[in-house]
């Protein structure tokens, strides 16, 4: 065989190759949704902050964090280069491996192994690269001014605050008793239809019930609560009062009936978000 | 041949191997999971196979006497050829390791590392130059028949835009970059020498006659305007006629073999009527003038020194030995003995037999022997024993058609000839 047969022959198991893997890759990725950054805990930039060394090493890179302690070892720098930085926002030394050269894809894909949460401000809002807060700045500005120039008449959100009826828009709300805030909820309103369902909250007697283990006896708990959220999730807002009974909700009552945080104090959180309106527009 | 290892293909092979030595210590040890071994034989198939299509790039300079360290210009070829085709082969073992190994991280990153968003321009740089790679290679690969010879050598162009590409691609996501300024230096230099600065420094001669040797045959005479080449015995020039009344290759640039003397003040070339150019060539118009280029090759190169000579020269094969025997003839000393055959079909395509009968009775150092395959078939042992009995103890030049070579090859090795003995330089299209 000469050598223009072997590289022709190479040349097709090539392209073969690389329709195969594209291929097998489009098929499969239908499967796998980027996780919602809202689904991840909230960190601040101080908790990041206490996570600065090889010991343990969180990066905030593009909104999110990463705990990458176990892989320092094997990166292919000195430790020094990519424990410098630890414990703060590190997106600028993500996207300069070098001078103006970014990591590659692959090893993005690899950095999602290590994500541990979102970066979030003192109020809990996403903390983004500047650039990207600047462009929302600006398209918000473009909304409100378009809004102002509605007539009385075409205006619905002042049409639905005049009737008494809740606004599209995100809402935050709290139970607390006994001196302890208990429950913060968050949660978006649509065409009067719940989105976006978090606890930003959710504690009892000192126990953090969103940082538990899951061998942890209340752990039950914690996932009956994200089931509470995830049923509501697209209902209209009246289905709240289902929280009243939350065995219409969540699956394993035994456990959930055992434990000291009800459905009721979930729905309390939730009028308490709606009392006090709505805390970002859409 | 190939089997010699020549100064130039050591210097070709330390070249070949720098970019990789300095990048080695780098890349760390092959030990690991899979994905570690994958992305090592990802970069060093890609420092190889970039390294080698820069180094095709400067064999490909084709400057007079650049071929004599590689055993002439088409070894040379041969070399051209091989790694531009291994180059070719390892960039896309390089794409294809590189992206499998980022198949443990996920299959989105895996295409994310071959077809990377826009912003990682470096990446895309690669395909390009890939793809430059693929669109001059594609007429080898035969989907439409043999390429015509002179539009392939101008989308062969197209290979600096893939060296380019390949080198700036390399400059971007290598570590070190000195390796690559030199090979591609080196590389696109002599791209630019072959074409820009050579076609400028060809000699210029006149045709002063055309002498008819048989039918489909002719020498032409040439003589310089200028100082003309220094040449040996047996080597061959590029011959680029400029007569306007030609009907076919006018300005385009062929090889064909001395067969003057170096000593004489005249180059002569035979020419036998092959294809388009050298039919044409056949009528050229006397005293218009030919641009010439060369000289090139090694045919009489010796390796065995100590031994006798055998030539046998075929057809228009003859072209080199007629150039040795007029060497001889004009008082060159040449080590041992020498036996020439001339194989010819008959006594009408034997064009050169009286003057070289006439060199051999004046000459003891040279014998001739005159072949007819119509009278005798095909040359075999008992001829050449007959006529010259040590032929087995002799080095061995052959020139002739691929099939007369291969004849010979096998009867000479059925003698316990070892190859290394018999030369041959076969001009074929790569």
């Amino acid at each position: 065989m000469n050598m223009n047969k072997i590289a022709y022959s190479v040349f097709i198991a090539f392209v073969a190759s690389l329709l195969t893997l594209i291929s097998v890759s489009a098929l499969s990725s239908s499967e796998r949704e980027e996780a919602d950054d809202e689904g991840l805990d909230p960190i601040t930039l101080d908790e990041l902050a206490e996570h600065d060394g090889a010991e343990s090493c969180w990066k905030a890179i593009h909104g999110r964090v990463y705990d990458i302690t176990d892989y320092v070892p094997d990166h292919p720098t000195d430790d020094e280069v990519i424990l410098e930085w630890c414990g703060r926002e590190a997106t600028e030394g993500w996207d300069n491996k070098r001078p103006g050269v970014p990591h590659s894809p692959r090893a993005e894909g690899m950095l999602d192994e290590y994500l541990i949460g979102r970066l979030v401000d003192e109020e809990g809002e996403p903390v983004e690269s500047e650039a990207a807060t600047e462009a929302n700045g600006n398209a918000n500005g473009e909304a409100d001014s378009d809004q102002a120039r509605l007539s009385p008449a075409e205006d619905e959100r002042l049409h639905r605050a005049l009737l008494g009826l809740p606004l599209d828009g995100r809402y935050r709300g709290v139970f607390g008793d006994g001196g302890e805030m208990q429950v913060n909820v968050q949660f978006d309103l649509r065409d009067g239809q719940l989105s976006n369902i978090s606890y930003r909250h959710l504690a009892y007697r000192d126990v953090d019930y969103r940082r538990l283990d899951e061998d942890d006896d209340l752990y039950p708990v914690w996932v009956q609560h994200q089931q509470l959220a995830e049923s509501l999730e697209g209902q209209p807002l009246t289905a709240i009062f289902a929280l009243y009974e939350p065995e219409r909700l969540a699956e394993d009552i035994d456990g959930y009936s055992g434990a000291t945080l009800r459905g009721n104090k979930v729905h309390s959180a939730f009028r308490d978000a709606l009392n006090r309106g709505v805390y970002s527009w859409p | 041949m190939r089997r010699w290892l020549r100064p130039g293909d050591i210097a070709l092979i330390i070249l070949l191997l720098l970019p990789l030595a300095v990048a080695l210590p780098r890349l760390g040890g092959l030990a690991g999971p899979p994905e570690v071994w994958l992305t090592w034989v990802g970069r060093v198939t890609g420092i190889l196979g970039l390294a080698m299509m820069l180094l095709a790039g400067v064999v490909s300079c084709r400057a007079p006497g650049f071929d004599r360290p590689f055993g002439g210009l088409a070894r040379l070829w041969h070399l051209h050829h091989w790694l531009g085709f291994t180059a070719f082969i390892l960039v896309m073992v390089h794409a294809l390791a590189l992206g499998l190994a980022a198949v443990p991280a996920s299959l989105d990153a895996a295409v994310a590392t071959l077809f990377p968003p826009v912003s990682h321009g470096s990446i895309w740089l690669g395909w390009l130059a890939w793809l430059a790679l693929v669109v001059f290679l594609a007429p080898t690969f035969d989907f439409f028949g043999q390429p015509h010879y002179q539009r392939w050598k101008r989308l062969h162009l197209v290979s600096a835009a893939a060296l380019l590409l390949g080198l700036w691609h390399a400059l971007l996501l290598a570590g070190e970059a000195w390796p690559w300024w030199l090979l591609g230096i080196a590389g696109l230099g002599a791209i630019a020498w072959r074409k820009g600065v050579a076609p400028r420094r060809r000699h210029a001669y006149r045709v002063e006659a055309v002498d008819p040797l048989a039918r489909g045959v002719v020498e032409l005479v040439l003589r310089p305007e200028g100082g003309g080449i220094r040449h040996e015995a047996g080597q061959f020039v590029y011959l680029s006629p400029l007569d306007e009344s030609l009907s076919a290759g006018r300005g385009e640039e062929h090889p064909y073999t001395i067969a003057s003397a170096p000593s004489d003040s005249r180059l002569r070339i035979g020419i036998k009527d092959l294809g388009d150019a050298s039919h044409a060539l056949q009528t050229v118009t006397p005293e218009t003038r030919v641009l010439v280029e060369g000289p090139y090759g090694e045919f009489f190169g010796r390796r065995f020194p100590e031994r006798d000579m055998l030539w046998v020269g075929g057809g228009i094969g003859i072209t080199p030995f007629v150039g040795g025997a007029r060497d001889l003839a004009a008082g060159a000393s040449v080590d041992g003995h020498v036996h020439l055959f001339y194989l010819a079909s008959d006594s009408v395509r034997a064009y050169y037999r009286e003057e070289l009968e006439g060199i051999a009775e004046a000459h003891e150092a040279f014998a001739f022997t005159q072949h007819y395959s119509r009278e005798r078939g095909r040359l075999d042992e008992a001829f050449l024993r007959e006529h010259c009995p040590d032929y087995t103890e002799r080095e061995i030049f052959l020139c002739g058609p691929p099939a007369m070579n291969a004849h010979l090859r096998r009867l000479l090795a059925g003698q316990g000839v070892p190859a290394s003995r018999i030369h041959s330089e076969v001009f074929d299209f790569l």
